[in-house]
């Protein structure tokens, strides 16, 4: 694959999140145009290209929505992908930039939260979704990734214990991160004797619905010295939807299709990466990324799990804002948490970043996959 | 009629309808107006009281988006690989676990849905 030149991303921005909201998406995702504009001296009127992803958005698409905010781009993408919509924002307005369609391209993702928001997305998410699932008592994801993670356990000796180390290292991150709406302690002890949902899974394995967004700015890197701003450099990415479908039940994801691709391109290989930022909708996708992403062998997550630490302190730095699992899922924003998070860490003091992400469960698995390496 | 209205009306009548491509012979589920093999818009049921399979993966539902399945939890939902090719989601029957050989058979429900129950295969029925 072609390289990216000199397009960079920075300006990480979040809009910061909320339970519930009777904003709509729009202000959400105004908002945080504004705050890039805020954060990076940006002019509005530079602003040529914009990547948008909302689950909310509706009635308006991203016609209505730059009218609505008096842009008046000539480059626009809308990317309904929920949790890989952050590593596909990024490389579309990485191509755009690189090839002169936009000088600076803002990728934006957010959604409002209503009383009802995350049930009516759910019941009409897709034909297939509505029809063939909701009937069979209307559990939604977590019953769709209940199932993916009790083959998982199966399949890979993982317990409830290993996914809970996941989910505790994170809570701790988001310790730190006031951006984070769940900051109180999590043992491994409440972690387990958390109230079932949809079993195996408990409260503390399914992430919490909420309003927000998050934002960042690709453009030249020229231009991001001259604004001063601290940007990352894009190595390689990879995308990929429907992978495996013969697969019976979803084993694994689209990364183990192109991870070669990723990191041949990158250059580099996991142990490289300071940072790893997974897509945490629920554990075990944590640690399917692991397995497909090269990180440890297929089969051999939860081993993988135990003999690392997650936490502050240890020795793999990940999901480092605390995650989704923590933050809070902002709707589509969900797939652009990982992506900020990992911008705010190389503008610190990470040298390489993974991103991942996973999107757009529909019927028995999610269909989406994409991930990005970054560097400083 | 749309696929999901005529399984429906087969599920209605006791049957298990699964769409059978005539042009390239692929079975599959949920039903659609094309096959996704080959594309061909040559779509038949095959329609039969149930069809054989094998549970890849079960829950146990405690929560649930739709207020009319509250009173009913926990609810025993699965995926079973059916012999014929297609993954379903389906209610589980008592004493359905991961692994157990299962027939599918189909209902409608309080909504006129069409909605798939796997029961264990009885000891020497099939």
């Amino acid at each position: 694959m072609m390289d990216y030149g000199d397009a960079v991303a920075c300006a990480p921005v979040t809009v910061p999140y909320v339970r519930r909201s009777d904003k709509a998406a729009a202000w959400w995702l105004g908002s945080a145009l504004r705050k890039l504009l805020e954060v990076s001296g940006v002019k509005k009127t530079q602003i040529e290209g914009l990547c948008l992803s909302s689950f909310t958005l509706a009635p308006d698409g991203p016609a209505p929505f730059v009218q609505y905010v008096g842009l008046s781009p000539r480059f626009l993408e809308f990317l309904p992908f929920g949790g890989a919509c952050g590593v596909l924002a990024l490389r579309r307005a990485a191509r755009a930039v690189q090839c002169c369609d936009a000088e600076v391209v803002a990728c934006i993702a957010g959604d409002t939260n209503g009383p009802t928001s995350f049930q009516d997305l759910v019941a009409q998410f897709s034909s297939f979704s509505r029809d063939c699932v909701w009937p069979y008592g209307a559990g939604g994801p977590n019953q769709s990734f209940a199932l993916i993670t009790e083959h998982a356990m199966r399949r890979t000796g993982a317990t409830r214990e290993d996914f809970g180390k996941l989910c505790v290292a994170q809570r701790r991150w988001a310790q730190r991160n006031p951006l984070a709406l769940l900051r109180s302690e999590l043992t491994l002890e409440d972690y387990l004797a958390a109230r079932p949902i949809a079993e195996p899974l408990r409260l503390f394995d399914c992430v919490m619905p909420c309003a927000g967004a998050d934002a960042f700015l690709v453009m030249h890197r020229s231009r991001a010295q001259a604004l001063g701003l601290p940007c990352a450099r894009i190595l390689a990415t990879i995308e990929r939807h429907n992978a495996f479908p013969e697969d019976p039940i979803q084993w694994r994801g689209g990364w183990a299709m192109d991870a070669d691709a990723l990191w041949s391109q990158a250059a580099l290989g996991p142990p490289d990466m300071d940072v790893v930022q997974t897509y945490d909708d629920y554990p075990v996708i944590s640690m399917l990324q692991f397995e497909d992403l090269g990180f440890c062998a297929k089969d051999d997550g939860a081993e993988f799990i135990r003999r690392n630490d997650f936490a502050p302190g240890g020795n793999l730095r990940h999901n480092t804002g605390g995650g989704q699992l923590s933050c809070g899922q902002a709707g589509a924003a969900g797939g652009f948490l990982g992506m900020v998070e990992a911008l705010r860490q190389l503008a610190a003091d990470a040298r390489h970043a993974l991103v991942s992400g996973f999107g757009m469960v529909n019927y028995d698995r999610g269909l989406c996959t994409a991930a990005a390496v970054l560097a400083r | 009629m749309t696929p999901i209205a005529e399984l429906a009306a087969h599920a209605k009548a006791g049957e298990l309808a699964l769409q059978r491509c005539t042009a390239c012979g692929a079975v599959q589920y949920p039903p659609r107006e094309l096959c996704l093999s080959c594309l061909a818009d040559a779509l038949e049921w095959r329609v039969s009281d149930h069809e054989p399979g094998k549970v890849l993966a079960t829950t146990t539902l405690h929560h649930s988006h739709d207020p009319q399945f509250r009173s009913r939890l926990p609810l025993r939902v699965g995926l079973v690989r059916l012999d014929a090719g297609p993954t379903t989601v389906c209610f589980l029957a008592e004493d359905c676990g991961t692994g157990t050989r299962v027939v599918v058979s189909a209902e409608t429900d309080d909504a006129d849905r069409a909605v798939l129950t796997a029961a264990p295969v009885q000891a020497g029925a099939r």
